[in-house]
């Protein structure tokens, strides 16, 4: 093996071109068997980083409305388009995690179990919960707007019976539940880029969510011409904030996940993370609310955060298949303290 | 009673019949013919339709032949001084190591399951019911050896039963009963443990010092895990074997999660309020 220099045998990741164990290369250090990765990446394609990106919005938007709400603002249109808005993306979610199933005709099993630490279960139920309260918040609001055929007895007994603004209130909590989920879930694997940001995968992911809810109503109201002229302003400085927050929380989520945050900065992901999350989602519509305000500034920069914040769940979820399948990266995560301890206070 | 596995890879021959007879007995579909290059070992990993797999590990020695060669001593890896100065090595050494599902103590696959597929049976097991799991997958991250996979045109995830339905009728599981050297042993926790430090011990009277158990909650079985039922007796660090020293339980920190995001969502919820203030 006389070519298979340690800087081949680095670069190939353990699979040298000769019949020998890489071992074999006396300067090579870092031990593994062939390069094989000892633990195995989640299998998820496309429909769950896409529904992250869902439940996010839906949990912003429920939160948006129901803080306006409590605080007596009244803009008709706002109420209705977060409530419509609540309600796809709750139908959607659903449909894309029972294609991702490997036997999607059993997805009710989902639902046969309540269990706080698997965050897969608490999700489901979670989801259950909040696509439920949404749907016949959703419900009333379409018969207020006559859209169940008009003003029949249906309608009028869905206005009576459901107490839309009590079920808004009670809906926020599992909303959020749903929109910081999705990174606790993440987090709760044998990934070493997941598992090390375990405190911070959930707030990022809800930051994002929110920030993301909020773009989507600011574009929506603007496209449609709809919405007060407050309540546009509201969210433009909401934006603001949420973005610089999330900001904030990726920054911190980078130095928490240290050396093993490299997947993220590689060939394949960087353009996901680097120039769709930070430099598109986050600097380039920071910029743009910071300005003057315009409506064509403000529907650019939502239309940026919404993109942004869909490249940062494929981003995590790419890093993290890479992250699985780096040896180097899990035997140096799972060799010592790097690892979360249960006796560690945080 | 608790039942499980001790490897002991000093006495495997890299024969592979625990692969075979597993593959046999629990009738699990073939990985077809690839062959990896790497060794002898054209498995690779265990997966959910590898529920046994020999890894082969080469030991070359540094040190050249010299002076009167002892080949028989060679070949036995005697570390004795031996008469008249003669070296040993040059021909090194193979290691083999029959990997399986640990059957942890606390498991993380099971504490994954969302559906409860992921159960712990009498013999107290680590066992996934193929009528509950619906093949989200979850199990698969989240096992911090990689045992688990999702098996493709069934799409359920599958991986070791521990012969659940051999012990059931009082037989032992496969790999071990076709097993030549008995580097393959199953019985009763407590007895198997006493056994592998007994056989490290006589492993370190014989100047093997480096042979030690992993799968306990020191080594192997760590972070919350609290053991394996499936131990291990190496001679060789563990990432050598493809095993981490030292993997945690990964839903150990669910709950410190939710409370950082709870925090974060009053956060985001009292930032959103203060916009409303004209
Ligand atoms: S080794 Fe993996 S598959 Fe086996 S019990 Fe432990 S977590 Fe589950
Ligand atoms: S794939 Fe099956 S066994 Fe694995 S977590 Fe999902 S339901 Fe449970």
């Amino acid at each position: 093996m006389s070519e298979a220099t340690s800087e081949s045998v680095q670069q190939s990741n353990g699979r040298v071109e000769t019949s020998h164990h890489p071992e074999t290369d006396p300067k090579r250090r870092d031990k593994n068997y062939y390069g094989i990765p000892p633990i195995k990446r989640a299998h998820w394609t496309w429909q769950v980083p896409l529904y992250f990106w869902l439940g996010g919005i839906g949990a912003g938007t429920q939160l948006f409305a129901t803080v306006a709400q409590l605080l007596g603002h009244k803009d008709e249109a706002l109420t209705r388009v977060s409530r419509y808005t609540v309600l796809l993306t709750m139908l959607l979610s659903p449909v894309l995690l029972i294609w991702d199933l490997g036997r999607p005709e059993r997805f009710y099993n989902m639902l046969r179990i309540l269990k706080l630490r698997s965050p897969m279960s608490t999700q489901s139920w979670s989801l259950f919960t909040f696509g439920n309260l949404g749907g016949l918040i959703a419900a009333r609001q379409a018969a207020e707007d006559g859209l169940l055929f008009g003003d029949n007895v249906l309608s009028r007994l869905v206005i009576r019976l459901i107490p839309a603004r009590l079920l808004t209130v009670l809906a926020m909590p599992v909303g959020l539940f749903v929109g910081f989920n999705t990174g606790n879930l993440v987090s709760a694997t044998s990934v070493p880029i997941w598992a090390r940001n375990w405190m911070l995968m959930g707030p990022t992911f809800l930051a994002s969510g929110v920030s993301t809810a909020l773009s989507w109503l600011s574009l929506v109201l603007h496209l449609g011409h709809w919405g007060e002229e407050k309540t546009l302003r509201v969210l433009h400085r909401a934006e603001k904030a949420v973005i610089l927050i999330e900001g904030a929380l990726i920054g911190a989520s980078l130095i928490r996940m240290s050396r093993w945050s490299k997947p993220l900065f590689s060939k394949e992901v960087a353009p996901l993370f680097v120039g769709g999350t930070l430099i598109a989602g986050i600097a380039a519509p920071f910029a743009l609310l910071a300005g003057k305000e315009s409506r064509s500034k403000s529907m650019l920069a939502s239309v940026l955060a919404l993109a942004g914040g869909l490249a940062f769940r494929f981003a995590i979820i790419a890093a993290g298949r890479k992250s699985a399948d780096d040896p180097e990266a899990y035997f140096t995560f799972a060799s010592g303290e790097s690892a979360p301890q249960p006796e560690d206070k945080i | 009673m608790a039942t499980g596995f001790l490897t002991d890879t000093t006495v495997c021959i890299g024969c592979k019949a625990c692969e075979v007879a597993c593959k046999q007995w629990n009738q699990i579909p073939s990985d077809g013919f690839g062959l990896t290059g790497n060794s002898y070992d054209n498995t690779g990993h265990l997966s959910g339709t590898t529920w046994r797999h020999v890894a082969f590990i080469e030991n070359p020695k540094k040190r050249r032949l010299t002076g009167d060669v002892d080949l028989v001593a060679l070949a036995e890896d005697v570390t004795e001084p031996l008469p008249g100065g003669a070296e040993l090595d040059a021909l090194g050494r193979w290691a083999f190591m029959s990997d399986v599902c640990k059957h942890c103590v606390a498991a993380p696959c099971q504490q994954a399951c969302p559906t409860g597929a992921i159960i712990r049976n009498e013999f107290d097991n680590v066992y996934i019911q193929p009528d509950v799991c619906n093949g989200c997958g979850y199990c698969v991250p989240a096992c911090p050896y990689g045992v688990i996979s999702q098996v493709p045109h069934d799409g359920r995830a599958f991986k070791c039963t521990l012969c659940y339905d051999r012990q059931k009728d009082g037989m032992e599981p496969a790999c071990a009963k076709a097993c030549p050297t008995d580097s393959i042993q199953f019985g009763d926790v407590e007895d198997l443990k006493r056994r592998a430090e007994e056989r490290v011990r006589e492993l370190h009277e014989k100047g093997y010092t480096q042979a030690y158990v992993w799968g306990t909650p020191e080594v192997g079985g760590t972070g919350g895990i609290g053991g394996n039922h499936s131990k291990f007796i190496l001679m060789d660090e563990p990432e050598t074997y493809n095993l981490p020293r030292h993997p945690f339980l990964p839903q150990e920190k669910v709950k410190g999660g939710v409370i950082a995001s709870a925090v974060a969502a009053t956060v985001l919820g009292a930032v959103v309020a203060l916009a409303f203030r004209d």
